[in-house]
């Protein structure tokens, strides 16, 4: 493990420090309470959802929206973290301590969203989460911008919500629930979503979470560990998800969209892009809309830092940016407050060029997802 | 030179408790593990968080000297991050999970009702 406290640190000039950064943090969490979606929510399932309020609630845990299967042993201490944020001033308060300047916000529990069985719930869900998240976070404060959430289970509803906010600059792109996804994001299914978000100039965001449930790409029930589990489920979701997504031609059909991958680390893209380069040379026929190999598709798309890479040399991971155009591509991302986020301390003390790191930690994101950039 | 500094009453830390304390321009968390002091700085060598606000427990031990059983070991002896969860060992400094990571300890003293951390 790389570790950020070392006694060879030393001052020595004026050096840009995080605070001179406009910082764009690409993956914040708020905490979606199933009592308060029961106010958003359309009859009857706003019943439901009050009946669900009364359950108490476990992390990222919770009958009927986030079906997760505990699976920790649960012995005292350890890996407990279950830090949660309520409120658009807690946030904002949490955000300034960690010297984040603009914050695109994800839920909490609707990152199950696509394990939800009914479909008309989910619909629900969705649709009560973004106005919730609008008129409670987005519109308390403007340096928050807002995921707006599809349901998987009824993509023709996404668009519909896609282009209710149309216009809107408190949304700055829709989040593509995978973790659990029965059908894959390049399926034409879907293409009602991207219509819509090429349409409206939003980018989509594929974001998994760690789950125990038997559907490609996870099998995870395989698995005794979390540290197995949490190893494979985000990386192995993107993988499957970016693949489907080039093997239908979604970034050719829609080539006005923006398309982000979230908290999977980056480690995965070189191999992937060399991975199916290869395949590429062979069976091109197979894959006529692409017109370019795989990789040069791939260096279009954006991927988030975090979790970002720890090898023992700090400076690999300069490398392994380097090997996905990452100075461009890559996109600073906390995961603030859950378990396992990065500070962005962390990411700014990666021995990046000056350009790249202003690059990497706020510039590639407001590109992305629009953001007017301060002075 | 290292000198006593005085942080706090020797009643205001029962066992089994901890706390975060400012000693010499330096945040350091004091434990007391059975009636026995001890310090380390409140700052994890990961990502810089804040070591010593975490829980304390014990942890899980399993190898050839646990004849290969599962064991419970260091019942009160185990801080553990609040950021990352990377487990530290408090009589030591030393981190569970890499060998070759060993935090600073500082030493505790009693004195006149008073805790002193000797910086």
């Amino acid at each position: 493990m790389a570790t950020d406290v070392s006694p060879r640190e030393t001052g020595g000039g004026r050096r840009e420090t995080l605070a001179d950064l406009f910082v764009v943090d690409a993956d914040v969490h708020v905490h979606e309470d199933p009592g308060e979606l029961a106010e958003y929510a359309d009859p009857p399932w706003d019943v439901a959802l009050r009946e669900i309020a009364k359950v108490e609630e476990r992390y990222l845990d919770l009958p009927g929206i986030s079906p997760r299967a505990e699976y920790r042993v649960p012995f005292p201490g350890g890996s407990n973290r279950r830090q949660i944020v309520t409120s658009a001033r807690e946030l904002r308060g949490g955000l300034d301590a960690l010297h984040v300047n603009h914050a695109v916000l994800f839920p909490d529990h609707l990152l199950s969203l696509a394990m939800v069985r009914d479909p008309e719930f989910a619909t629900t869900l969705a649709v009560a989460y973004n106005r919730w998240l609008y008129e409670r976070w987005l519109t308390e404060e403007p340096s928050l911008s807002g995921a707006l959430v599809i349901a998987p289970q009824n993509p023709i509803a996404g668009a519909e919500d896609i282009r209710r906010y149309a216009g809107r600059r408190e949304f700055v792109c829709v989040y593509l629930p995978a973790s659990g996804l029965k059908i894959l994001y390049g399926h034409e299914l879907y293409d009602p979503v991207y219509e819509a978000a090429a349409e409206t100039g939003l980018p989509v965001v594929i974001h998994s979470v760690e789950a125990v449930y038997p559907a490609f790409p996870f099998q995870l029930e395989q698995f005794r560990t979390s540290l197995a589990v949490h190893a494979l489920a985000h990386p192995l979701s993107m993988i499957a998800n970016l693949v489907s997504m080039l093997e239908t031609g979604v970034p050719i059909r829609f080539p006005e969209l923006k398309i982000g991958f979230m908290e999977a680390g980056t480690a995965w893209v070189p191999f992937l892009a060399n991975r199916l380069d290869k395949e590429y040379v062979e069976r091109r026929r197979e894959v006529p809309l692409l017109q370019e190999t795989p990789s040069r598709t791939m260096r279009r798309f954006f991927y988030g830092t975090q979790p970002v890479e720890e090898p023992e040399r700090r400076s690999d991971v300069v490398a392994q940016f380097e090997l996905f155009d990452g100075e461009n591509q890559a996109m600073f991302a906390s995961d603030w407050p859950h378990h396992d986020f990065d500070h962005p301390q962390h990411v700014f003390g990666l021995p990046f060029a000056p350009e790249a790191r202003r690059k990497i930690m706020g510039l590639n994101a407001a590109r992305f997802f629009g953001l007017d950039v301060p002075g | 030179m290292a000198r006593e500094h005085v942080i706090g009453r020797v009643g205001d830390l029962p066992e089994g408790h901890h706390r975060v304390v400012r000693a010499a321009n330096r945040e350091l968390g004091v434990f007391n593990i059975r009636g026995s002091f001890h310090a380390l700085p409140n700052l994890c060598p990961h990502q810089r968080g804040p070591l010593c606000e975490g829980g304390v427990s014990g942890t899980i031990d399993y190898g050839p000297h646990t004849d290969w059983k599962l064991a419970w070991i260091w019942e009160g002896e185990v801080v553990t991050c609040p950021w990352h969860s990377l487990e530290f060992h408090i009589p030591t400094g030393q981190c569970v999970a890499f060998n070759d990571i060993r935090l600073r300890t500082y030493e505790v003293r009693v004195a006149e009702g008073e805790l002193r951390v000797v910086i």
